[in-house]
């Protein structure tokens, strides 16, 4: 069996960007299908639980469960289909797109795409980061959110990042015991940039919050310490931080341990760009906001003629811009198709995606990554998780066979495996880069390949008929 | 969810009560669950932490980015191989096991 679904416009992901640019459109006359990976609707930041869990009462539950509930309402209500267990894996011709739904192959026929893909956590190597037992701070986020199930008995929370906070918030109101708390950064660090704050009291109230929430649990924040190894026979069993300076190189002498069975570490947000590389929309490097990105104008429309993009995806920015961002393609895509979208509409969520952006980009500016923590990653660490590269191998292929990203991954498969390089290759063009002493873009983002994700044969096979 | 000895599931005042209860079988043996749980979240509430071993290095591996990025939970799940256990719900009376890798070189340790 395979399916045909026609549309005037695709979204791809259901998260706050997709959501709301499905909405902007809808509303605007356009016909819209979003189509999601996941079981439910919501991204990573509307996480809901599994429609086979029951709340007997919903007013019960706190925001972390019920913060997407109006965005999906209004979806709900607006119509927008949304086609769950819906997997993008290729494109391969103009206005096409092709998917996977639970065991079946199907093709998307649509005359627009927004792209609104998200972002993956940003992990940086350790000794013993695959370690069981190590995950990243969302996917533990993640576990007790959707599945009520705590990662461990005894977490540590490690890297940089605002995102930090509100995973130490779920799992303190999940009964987690949380042994501490290390960021890479230092108050002192930020100073300078508060005064940009000042249009943003709502995010800073947020702050606020998780603050007190942490004082509540007797827990304060390490500043200055990040992560140089993890320990452990078959699962972590302790995490080893040091104290570093202001560019994240390690202080002798200040190694510390601390016991768990559960160490959750991420520096922020890499924008999931694989489905806008494969639909060859140009992009550009941008370290401020998480790596590769799209380039687009200000109708979030990319190189690509119909081809639009909104939210992490466009640059690391956080849910309120992505809000925004999906308002403003949503927008744009329907005007485009002919439907009347008054001037002022798209101007004044012109303005507020503009000053949510400006606050993304201020986060992203106070918790960059140091690059001390990538010349702590030592030849023997492991870097590629799925062909098992480490990075001596990489520095190796890039002194040998020179620093082109793609020439780094043919020599070494490192960003080969399973994930297709989302875990490891955003370090493989950053050691390649030190390795040659040239930039990032002069290394090259990895390229892709359909499928963007694997995609079982039998699938597949249905389609040839 | 019912409290457990090792106290790891989440303490919620049943204001969230997951789905019937249901049977896997992990390498033959009865493993309990919960429908509308992944794979990899009745595994690690059994304490399971450890669900497969590399293919070269032959290191053991655990669920790291739990939203189907990483495929490093990746398990054999009713005959099929590389299925991910963080994207896939539990079913009454599922065959999961640890998959057995093809091994093209010799294990480096």
């Amino acid at each position: 069996m395979s399916f045909t679904m026609e549309t005037d416009i695709a979204v791809v992901g259901a998260g706050p960007a997709g959501l709301s640019a499905a909405l902007a459109a809808t509303n605007a006359g356009a016909r819209v299908v979003v189509l999601d990976e996941y079981p439910e609707p919501g991204g990573q930041f509307y996480k809901q639980l599994p429609a086979e869990f029951s709340v007997p009462d919903r007013t019960k539950l706190d925001e972390d469960y019920t913060k997407g509930d109006a965005v999906l309402a209004a979806v709900k209500k607006a119509g927008v289909t949304i086609a769950n267990e819906t997997l993008v894996w290729g494109a391969f011709e103009a206005g096409e797109l092709s998917v996977t739904r639970r065991g079946e192959a199907g093709s998307v026929k649509v005359k627009k795409i927004i792209v609104a893909s998200g972002a993956y956590e940003r992990v940086i190597a350790f000794p013993g980061w695959d370690l069981p037992g190590v995950m990243t701070p969302g996917g533990a986020q993640t576990l007790v959110k959707n599945q009520q199930q705590l990662p461990g008995s005894r977490i540590v929370l490690a890297g940089s990042g605002p995102f930090l906070l509100p995973v130490a918030k779920t799992l303190l109101g999940a009964g987690a015991n949380i042994a501490a708390i290390y960021e890479a950064t230092r108050p002192r660090e930020w100073a300078r940039h508060a005064l940009r704050l000042w249009r943003h009291w709502d995010r800073i109230a947020e702050g606020l919050r998780y603050r007190r929430t942490l004082a509540d649990a007797g827990l304060s924040i390490q500043f200055g310490r990040i992560v140089v190894r993890a320990e452990g026979a078959d699962a972590v069993e302790r995490v080893v931080t040091m104290e570093c300076d202001a560019s994240g190189r390690t202080i002798a002498g200040t190694e510390q341990a601390e016991s768990c069975d559960t160490l959750c570490v991420g520096y922020g947000f890499i924008p999931q760009v694989q489905l806008t590389r494969l639909l060859e929309c140009e992009h550009r490097y941008d370290a401020l906001r998480g790596g590769w990105v799209p380039k687009y104008g200000g109708d979030m429309q990319t190189s690509v003629p119909g081809v639009y993009v909104a939210g992490e995806v466009a640059g690391i920015g956080g849910a309120y811009a992505a809000l925004a961002e999906g308002w403003v393609a949503g927008l744009s895509a329907a005007r485009e198709l002919g439907h009347k979208v008054r001037d002022t509409a798209l101007m004044s969520a012109q303005r507020d995606r503009a000053l949510r952006r400006q606050f993304g980009d201020l986060v992203n500016t106070v918790f960059a990554v140091k690059p001390g923590i990538f010349e702590l990653i030592a030849d023997d660490t492991l870097v590629c998780r799925c062909e098992e590269v480490s990075a001596g191998e990489i520095r190796a292929a890039a002194a040998a066979w020179g620093a082109r990203s793609g020439a780094v991954k043919g020599v070494t498969r490192c960003g080969m495996g399973y994930c297709q390089g989302r875990i490891c290759g955003s370090l493989l063009e950053e050691l390649t880069a030190r390795a040659a002493g040239c930039t990032r873009a002069e290394v090259g983002g990895l390229s892709v390949r359909p499928p963007l994700k694997p995609v079982r044969v039998g699938d597949l096979a249905d389609l040839a008929e | 969810m019912t409290a457990s000895s090792d106290g790891d599931y989440v303490n919620n005042e049943s204001k969230i009560i997951p789905g019937a209860s249901v049977t896997l079988q992990l390498d033959g043996k009865p493993l309990p669950a919960r429908r509308g749980q992944t794979v990899a979240a009745a595994m690690l509430a059994a304490g399971q932490r450890v669900l497969r071993h590399t293919r070269h290095a032959g290191k053991p591996r655990g669920l790291f980015c739990a939203m189907g990025v990483c495929f490093d939970c990746v398990m054999t799940i009713d005959g099929k191989a590389g299925v991910r256990a963080c994207m896939t719900k539990v079913e009454d009376g599922m065959q999961v096991s640890s998959p057995v890798q093809f091994k093209p070189y010799e294990r480096k340790s």
